[in-house]
């Protein structure tokens, strides 16, 4: 499980993480929705080590990963699949996936990256392409297996759904939770589309400007009409 | 006819020469995203260094490899003390500092070995080599040096696209961040680079020594050659640099061959000129490679 302990991220004057308390249990889809500027990518950034904290911690199963830097973090199992296009277009398909785990042996990448290959089998197809060839939808599953190749215990995914088709976007976001069940990964979700996170997710925290709003299981959410209103705006 | 088949001929083995310096600002430039100016001072040093390993063991090859030993070493030496120090504060920074660390080895370079020029001993024969009744421009030496560089290239080649450390060094190239969240230790990857054009470097500055003669400032005039090269190329184009940097040598070759070789340079910035007005990107870099 990954959580935080009062987490506090500033930019100069503006908090952008207040006090932050949050627990991303294994085996299941947590979802942050809210807003433009609620601090949902800062979160992320923060917890991957692309930011420091001003106080609080970050635990991985109990070991504070805090302060660390981003290398070190996704060696000791947190991969972030940043937002926006996250594959590096001029290398190939291939290499953009081994690059997720140079690190590990040979034995261990083969086995993630055939893992990667049953879960996104077009990926498997168009191996030897480079990756400025591939659709948004194909792209954002080479960023997930990517991150997958480092065989992480917690995956964070920042608004995979960007620039996507929704039909395409739910159809990896099921793929993702099945695989979290299935490996008994925790998944940290992101996302300004509240409907699809929160449709895959087994728990929902709302953050506003920085704090957390709300948390509780994904369906009380959706069907809270007064949050909705209030914070996701629809 | 025949002229311009020699001119051209005599233009290759320079021209190779003129790849490996273009190589080494490629490389660094894929570290640093910076031009390292002292490039050719750093080779200018070590060989310097080759020169004195020659005279006491006499031996080409052990002079070569100490050569790329020296480069390697002088290249970390300049990335941890002159560009890490000033690479944090601004760019224009650390450009204008190599140009103290070229001026800083020019001046140690000859307070070691002295300002006259010094000859470098070539291993094999450096004449014309006589064939189908005529002696050619090119000699044993020549090919000696095409070989080499070949082999440089090739082993460069597959450095980067066959290893790990290679796809590590790309992708810390193109994008840091996806790099660093991949576990790529990014830094250690923009270090190799520096040691590897420090290397290389290396390499042009022994084959290119027996040519040229060797004092401190004998290479300042590839320096202008190397950079046109590899900013053609595209400043981050591998295949760029070689192919640009034996293109210029040719170019050299014969305007030297037509008119006087004091034209050359003058050419060669023309021809920057033009790259820069008509194809800003360079000829096989990516777009936007250029801006920092």
């Amino acid at each position: 499980m990954l959580h935080t302990e009062d987490l506090s991220v500033s930019y100069g004057a503006v908090q952008a993480l207040k006090s932050m308390n949050l627990a991303v249990p294994r085996g299941e889809v947590t979802a942050v929705i809210g807003a433009n500027g609620a601090g949902k990518s800062t979160l992320m950034r923060t917890l991957a080590g692309l930011v420091r904290p001003q106080t609080g911690q970050v635990l991985l199963d109990g070991v504070s990963i805090t302060g660390k830097k981003p290398e070190d973090i996704v060696r000791m199992g947190v991969a972030l699949v940043p937002e926006g296009r996250s594959t590096i277009p001029e290398l190939s398909l291939e290499e953009n996936l081994r690059l997720g785990g140079l690190w590990r042996d040979k034995a261990g990448r083969m086995e993630s990256q055939q893992k990667v290959f049953d879960l996104f089998p077009i990926l498997a197809e168009r191996k030897n392409m480079r990756a400025d060839t591939l659709s948004g939808g194909e792209r954002q599953q080479l960023a997930i297996g990517r991150a997958l190749m480092s065989d992480p215990r917690c995956l964070l995914l920042d608004e995979p759904s960007l620039g996507l088709a929704p039909l395409i976007v739910t159809q990896i976001l099921e793929l993702v939770s099945r695989l979290a069940k299935e490996t008994n990964i925790a998944v940290l979700l992101v996302e300004q589309n509240a409907v699809t996170a929160l449709r895959v997710a087994t728990t929902g925290v709302v953050l506003n400007l920085g704090e957390v709003v709300k948390a509780g299981p994904a369906q009380e959410i959706s069907s809270d009409e007064e949050l909705r209103h209030a914070y996701l705006g629809y | 006819m025949t002229n311009f088949v020699d001119y051209l001929l005599g233009g290759f083995s320079n021209g190779a020469v003129i790849a490996l310096m273009a190589l080494a600002i490629v490389l660094v430039w894929r570290s640093t995203r910076m031009v390292n100016f002292a490039q050719v001072g750093q080779a200018m040093f070590t060989t310097y260094v080759a020169l004195t390993v020659q005279q006491s063991s006499g031996s080409w090859v052990l002079a070569l490899v100490v050569a790329m030993a020296a480069g390697l070493v002088l290249g970390i030496v300049v990335f941890f003390l002159v560009i890490r120090p000033v690479k944090n504060s601004d760019s224009t920074g650390a450009i204008i500092a190599t140009f103290g660390v070229l001026i800083a080895l020019q001046a140690g370079a000859g307070m070691i070995w002295g300002g006259d020029p010094q000859g470098f001993l070539t291993p094999v024969d450096n004449s014309g080599i006589e064939f189908a009744g005529r002696i050619w421009p090119i000699s044993l030496y020549d090919i000696l040096v095409l070989v080499v560089t070949a082999a440089l290239v090739i082993g460069l080649t597959l450095l980067f696209t066959k290893t790990n450390l290679g796809l590590s060094m790309r992708a810390a190239a193109f994008n840091p961040e996806v790099a660093r969240l991949s576990g790529v230790r990014v830094n250690r990857m923009l270090i190799t680079g520096w040691a590897i054009a420090g290397a290389t470097g290396a390499v042009g500055g022994v084959l290119i020594a027996p040519v040229s003669t060797i004092s401190p400032n004998s290479f300042d005039i590839l320096l202008v050659f190397a950079f046109t090269a590899a900013v053609i190329g595209g400043l981050d184009s591998l295949i760029g640099a070689v192919t640009f940097g034996i293109g210029t040598g040719l170019v050299i070759s014969l305007v030297s061959g037509y008119s006087d070789s004091g034209n050359a340079p003058i050419v060669a910035l023309v021809l920057l000129a033009l790259n820069l007005l008509l194809k800003p990107d360079g000829v096989f870099g990516h777009h936007g490679a250029r801006s920092v």
